[in-house]
């Protein structure tokens, strides 16, 4: 808290500073806007897709473990849910894409908020417990529910999304898109942080029962922080389904939501754009392992323990765990 | 047929309290979820397969050799993730390192022995004897005296053998009996080593009645132990045997009377249901948290 408050104060006084940062923000802004200028080639753009992805999922995941230190396993059940409400809508119910994003997003808050009162009662590795169960359960009625779901097959032939006269088909479209959905994500979220509500977070990150005796509702703002969180996996999901026009269950899996725990605290906790960087190298690290799939988990297993071993802050971090 | 079920039920449940104990017992003396219990147990498991099926062992020997290597594993395990951080600042790091021990374990085995069902050899003879005018297989007999043998050794273990008490005083105080002199890093190891042991037993029992393995049982055999130690009270012997029933009895039940596909989801139910009403289990006790 006092680090961040610090620096704030110090990027507001130096002017030179402000400078570097606004130059240095101008010149990722204009890389990122501009690679599909930059590379022709449509596989490199559809692993920038999958990266935007993740950065949805794990900004908003971050607010939740970074933020309130809610170690959540289920983040792939919202995941799931904004991807399944958006194939069922627009292909049984003839929605278009923007209404449908929306839907998924607000239909996976109210789970994320149902999930999220049991912290009130239910603490530490119980809670962690309970999500995990969550997201199974998630996923095996996905599995056995036929009729509804599809099944292990899923949803196939989701419509291809429009938004007014933008027909979002080829993985450049799909490129910006995403962009639009994390700059938006990345919005709101910065909006909220420097809000009322973001500093009763960072105290709540700081210290939960130093944070309730100053008053802050420490559960109400543990639950709100756990249904915004669910509401970017809900849009993040909904992105998944029109991208890649199908949904199955197996994309659901509890390791999706282990790699995002993952890429968060790789990245660092608690900064707003330190998980960008863990979502970066562990897609690299997998993508760069592409040929031997079969490896994948194990990679990222060993991953795990190591950063955890010997960097627990993560690389850009600030936050550590705190009890 | 319901007395078929309930025989097949408490089998299970047999074998469930079994994975249970050595899962409950480590995370009573560290307060840590292992996530790679279930991972160690179907490698054990999956070692006394090929033991069996490709080198011809003699059944028992097989199935020592695998506990045993499940043991070691299990301590390495422990040696390897999580001792190191023992003293960490918070224990959700240890927790991923647990998590993230169990996908090397489960994906080293899946390049060892793939992901498919394999039929796993019977130990026991195939008859059936008459128990109340309904058939019941020997297998299931002998399954659950070896479980309820086991159980009982180790309780006994526990309580007359002299590394037995140091487990339970370290279970009670690591601090304290570090300055009595008890081994703490050897005791724990001792611990791992055994749980190990006993999931890998109680992976072939499941496995050899069955008679089927695959690797995705890793991961359910954790959540299985996780659920049934909660719903008895996590580190509690007593809990771990009554959660591994209610979990056996209420899953063939379920299977029987509902549908296969459902028994999984309901059994999460379960454990979200004990989360939320009596987080602390049957016989848990609750402890008073500390600023």
């Amino acid at each position: 808290m006092e680090k961040d408050a610090g620096s704030l104060i110090q990027n507001n006084s130096s002017k030179s500073a402000v400078v570097r940062r606004i130059l240095i923000t101008g010149i990722c802004a204009a890389a990122i806007l501009g690679l599909p200028l930059v590379v022709q080639n449509t596989y490199y753009i559809g692993i920038a897709n999958f990266m935007i992805i993740y950065t949805i999922l794990c900004m908003g995941l971050n607010l939740i473990l970074g933020y309130t230190g809610l170690l959540s396993l289920g983040h792939a059940a919202f995941y799931g849910i904004g991807g399944y409400v958006t194939a069922i809508l627009m292909t049984r119910h003839g929605f278009s894409f923007l209404p449908a994003l929306l839907i998924s997003g607000i239909l996976a808050m109210i789970f994320g908020m149902i999930l999220g009162i049991p912290t009130r009662k239910v603490r530490g590795d119980y809670f962690c417990l309970l999500t995990i169960a969550f997201g199974e359960i998630f996923r095996l009625v996905a599995q056995a529910w036929i009729p509804f779901t599809g099944g292990a097959m899923g949803i196939v032939a989701i419509p291809i999304p429009k938004i007014f006269n933008w027909v979002i088909r080829s993985e450049v479209d799909f490129y910006y898109l995403g962009l639009i959905l994390v700059g938006f994500t990345w919005l709101s979220l910065t909006l909220l942080i420097g809000s009322r509500f973001g500093r009763a977070f960072v105290a709540i990150r700081e210290d939960d029962l130093a944070a309730s005796v100053m008053g802050i509702n420490t559960p109400m703002y543990k639950i709100l922080a756990f249904s915004i969180g669910s509401f970017y996996a809900g849009l993040a999901g909904s992105y998944l389904a029109v991208y890649q026009t199908t949904i199955t269950p197996s994309s659901f899996r509890l390791e999706e939501s282990c790699l995002m725990i993952i890429m968060v605290i790789v990245g660092g906790m608690g900064g707003m754009l330190a998980p960008i960087s863990g979502v970066i190298i562990m897609t690299l690290a997998t993508e760069a392992f592409r040929s031997l799939a079969e490896y994948r988990m194990l990679i990222i297993g060993v991953i795990m323990v190591v950063v955890l071993l010997f960097r627990p802050q993560g690389l850009f971090g600030t936050a550590a765990f705190k009890d | 047929m319901l007395i078929e079920v309930l025989i097949v039920g408490v089998m299970v449940g047999a074998i469930y309290s079994l994975v249970t104990i050595g899962y409950s017992m480590v995370y009573g003396i560290l307060k840590l979820m292992n996530f790679a219990h279930g991972d160690v147990y179907i490698f054990g498991a999956l070692l006394c397969y090929t033991l069996l099926a490709q080198f011809h062992l003699n059944a028992i020997l097989a199935v020592v050799l695998a506990a045993v290597a499940g043991g070691l594993l299990a301590s390495l395990v422990e040696f390897i993730a999580y001792r190191r951080l023992r003293a960490a600042q918070h224990r959700m790091i240890s927790m991923i390192t647990a998590l993230g021990a169990a996908y090397v374990i489960q994906n080293s085995s899946e390049l060892k022995w793939g992901n498919q069902v394999q039929s796993f050899p019977s130990l026991f003879p195939a008859d059936h004897i008459v128990i109340m005018g309904s058939q019941v297989s020997v297998t299931h007999i002998f399954t659950l005296i070896i479980a309820v043998v086991v159980i009982v050794a180790f309780n006994l273990f526990l309580k007359y053998h002299k590394a037995g008490k140091a487990i339970l005083c370290v279970s009670e105080d690591i601090p304290t009996s570090s300055l009595m002199g008890i081994p703490i890093n050897k005791t724990i190891s001792v611990v791992y080593f055994l749980g190990g042991v006993f999931g890998v037993l109680g992976g072939v029992l499941y496995s050899a009645s069955y008679n089927a393995i695959s690797i995705s049982m890793g991961f359910r055999g954790t959540i299985i132990a996780f659920t049934a130690a909660v719903i008895g009270g996590i580190g509690s012997m007593g809990g771990a045997l009554i959660g591994g029933m209610i979990l056996g009895l209420s899953e063939n039940l379920i299977s029987v009377y509902v549908s296969s596909s459902y028994k999984d989801p309901i059994t999460f139910l379960i454990l979200i249901g004990i989360l939320l009403i009596r987080p602390t289990g049957i016989l848990g006790r609750t402890e008073a948290g500390k600023v």
